[in-house]
């Protein structure tokens, strides 16, 4: 029996113990006369609940613990087997698992033409399967018409339904909490490994405080690209620069466009305006990316030669210029938000004491609203610092180590992907050196964060 | 009397008196003393609408220097609308419109020249629910001298503030912590913290909109004293809901009812001798 099918006989079961779980007890209060009497009871749907449960919940629990277990002893019996026929498959451990492979992807019609030996071993891999499968469906399908018999008998009218079915509900969204923590964590971890095994090649120091990049690994020590070095300064500085250029772009007109829509403009105006501003978000980054290499990027290099200044036709300029523009809905949005939540009686207190609008503004909302306006910069932050789509299109990939917009730069994003994409081997530094800018990007946003959580923890002024 | 004749009593008593919408509707002069010698602030035929809704109707007014004046009325009868009025506050709201004649000392303060933030410092106010800035305490007082450059110094601001503090009342309570946070203070300070940041600014009028209806018993009998002792150097103009607190702390008293200006006069004539049936029914407690 397949999963989908005995899960749905548990489904079924669970709704036949829900059902008649009910009905017994509405008939059990319909007969007492603690019905007349207006004492409130426990709803019957509650009971039918924790009967459902009962039938459900110990059979999936099995269900899962069967499908971790079953897929080694199915491998450990068939190794078993294949050493008491003698099969030679080789004596790695590697061997086997390609062996087995082979095994589970023969399909029928390659059995022709397949050696007679792996045939057997086939079959009896079949043989082994559906042996585990027949256990699986008995053992979870007892389990569960055990439990709807056990739930039945031990669901009475004086089981607190309701406070073990609320228990239920919490532990279910304590699991849905739970994965986004451990996902978070399962992430950090793999990058983490990868890291470890990259500075086992490359010294740490010489990673962090190197200021030349060019990651060649070469296969033979003869080969152009063997002098390889992965310093990482010149990347980080690029982020930086870029990022910086972007904020100086966002943070003043994103907040500028927050303050004019929450203070100053119509209703009418900022119901428009608002959205329109929020599609910026939505444009996908790679349109980002040809405005900034075709339109901006060349405008930059004209409008510095008219002006006798030498720009590469790829500059960080352009695509900070162009990013800036993309986040400004991170700042505004968010601000606006927080700005409008600000109460009127704040406003109403400094304008009723002879202030001006902007003086209140200044004065009296900013600081007020300064958590939310730093979380918005923040994530734009993180938005800028993590985008590369419009790097690679307009800051080009020389990594060099400046602090001038005007010349290419490269950022940490932008360079994973170059080391990621294309046809290598996974465990030369090369590769693994973009897990170290991985869990470099990852901690730097977390400082970041870090440090931006008590600055706001520092200022804010909080009204009631 | 047995229970029947009571009731048919009752309805008698109910088919002689008019309904208070059929005595309102018919309501077309404020009567009493609307106008008065020694004037700070007279308004004449003021009308406010919110879209199409209209708020105040034609009401005239005048508010002598140094007195205190209570607006009263039921809820909604536009009283704390006619207050917003007088120092523009109404203008952060873009439906409302006020026509007619609204004059501070004999200039127009809905005239093109004037200023509305000039007219802010004048007329300071005090709102129903304390709302202090979440700055220190000293940063709330100082906040309108900083703002209108009042002071020259530091020293002068010190002295402006603890001044200021002092006449409100709240100084020997909070001259320890003068920068801790306004919000961490109770209630009735808060209240008096919003009086003191209004003075600050050396107002000549100011307005309280039900400034201790958020307050208990005790912080209120501090504010209603507070207000006889400013009332030495300000006109002030008080709405409230109590009609004991009016009694108390005002000389004059005006009555709105649905947006009109019922009847004017005395306080103690007001609330002994009502010459209007609406005002008798409201003071006697029959609605609002």
């Amino acid at each position: 029996m397949s999963i989908t099918a005995i899960i749905f006989v548990l489904l079924l079961l669970a709704a036949y113990s829900y059902f008649i779980k009910r009905q017994k007890v509405y008939a059990l209060y319909r007969t007492q006369s603690i019905k007349k009497s207006k004492i409130k009871q426990t709803l019957p749907k509650y009971f039918g609940y924790v009967a459902a449960l009962w039938s459900l919940v110990p059979a999936l629990l099995v269900l899962i613990v069967i499908q971790i277990i079953d897929e080694p002893l199915v491998k450990s019996s068939l190794a078993d087997y294949i050493q008491s026929e003698k099969i030679v498959i080789g004596d790695a451990a590697d061997d086997f698992d390609l062996y087995m492979n082979e095994i589970k992807n023969m399909s029928i019609d390659e059995l022709e033409s397949a050696d007679p030996e792996k045939i057997k071993v086939f079959n009896q891999y079949q043989k082994f399967q559906s042996i585990s499968n027949y256990a699986m469906t008995i053992i979870v399908l007892a389990m569960a018409i055990l439990m709807t018999a056990f739930g039945m008998k031990k669901v009475k009218i004086n089981t607190p339904a309701r406070v073990i079915f609320e228990k239920f509900i919490e532990i279910i969204l304590l699991l849905a909490a739970s994965i986004a923590v451990l996902t978070t964590v399962g992430i950090v971890l793999s990058v983490l490994f990868e890291s470890i095994r990259f500075f086992g090649e490359i010294p740490f120091t010489d990673f962090m405080f190197g200021l030349e990049w060019s990651p060649q690994t070469a296969i033979r020590s003869d080969q152009v690209g063997s002098s390889s070095a992965f310093g990482a300064v010149p990347l980080f500085v690029g982020t930086m620069l870029i990022s910086l250029v972007a904020l100086f772009i966002a943070v003043p007109l994103g907040l500028m466009s927050a303050i004019f829509l929450s203070e100053y403009a119509s209703s009418r105006f900022r119901s428009i305006a608002k959205p329109v501003l929020e599609i910026l978000a939505g444009i996908p980054t790679v349109v980002y990316g040809f405005f900034a290499a075709l339109t901006v990027a060349p405008f930059i290099r004209d409008l510095g030669e008219s002006l006798g200044m030498s720009v590469a036709s790829e500059s960080a300029l352009a695509a900070g210029l162009v990013m800036g523009i993309m986040i400004i809905p991170f700042v505004s949005s968010l601000s606006d938000d927080v700005l409008s939540a600000v109460p009127t009686a704040m406003r109403e207190g400094s304008l009723g004491l002879g202030a001006t609008q902007s003086e209140t503004i200044v004065k009296v909302l900013i600081p007020a609203a300064l958590p939310g306006i730093v979380g918005g910069v923040l994530l734009a932050a993180s938005r800028a610092i993590g985008e590369t789509m419009i790097v690679v299109m307009a800051a080009g990939l020389a990594a060099n180590l400046t602090v001038n917009p005007l010349q290419a730069v490269t950022t940490v994003t932008v360079q994973i992907v170059t080391l990621l994409t294309g046809d290598q081997e996974f465990d030369s530094a090369k590769t693994l050196a973009a897990f170290a800018l991985g869990l470099m990007l990852f901690v730097t946003t977390l400082i970041l964060n870090v440090i931006a959580l008590h600055v706001v923890r520092k200022y804010r002024e909080e009204y009631e | 009397m047995n229970t029947q004749t009571m009731k048919e009593n009752i309805n008698l008593t109910n088919m002689k008196e008019k309904s208070i919408a059929e005595i309102h509707a018919e309501h077309k002069q404020t009567i009493g003393e609307p106008f008065c010698d020694n004037v700070k602030f007279s308004t004449r035929n003021v009308d406010v609408f919110y879209a199409d809704n209209q708020a105040i109707y034609d009401v005239s007014l005048d508010i002598g220097k140094n007195e205190v004046i209570a607006l009263i009325g039921p809820s909604g009868c536009g009283k704390s609308t006619f207050l917003r009025c007088l120092n523009r506050m109404n203008d952060t709201i873009d439906i409302c419109k006020v026509t007619g004649d609204l004059e501070l000392d004999g200039t127009n303060i809905y005239s093109k020249n004037q200023d509305p933030v000039l007219l802010r410092a004048r007329v300071g106010m005090v709102f129903q629910k304390p709302n202090p800035f979440p700055k220190s305490i000293y940063d709330n007082v100082a906040y309108g001298p900083r703002i209108h450059g009042l002071t020259k110094n530091k020293a002068e601001l010190d002295e402006l503030v603890e001044d200021s503090l002092r006449k409100a009342g709240l100084f020997e309570e909070v001259k320890d912590r003068l920068n801790s946070p306004g919000t961490g203070l109770s209630g009735g300070q808060q209240q008096r913290l919003c009086i003191a940041r209004t003075i600050a600014v050396q107002p000549e009028v100011i307005l309280m909109d039900e400034p201790a209806s958020a307050l208990d018993p005790i912080a209120t009998a501090k504010i209603e004293e507070l207000i006889s002792d400013l009332s030495k150097n300000y006109t002030i103009v008080i709405v409230t809901h109590s009609m004991q607190q009016a009694a108390r702390v005002s000389q004059r008293t005006a009555y709105f009812h649905l947006g009109k200006l019922i009847e004017v006069g005395e306080t103690n004539q007001i609330f002994t001798h009502p010459r209007h049936e609406l005002t008798e029914r409201y003071i006697t407690g029959r609605f609002g």
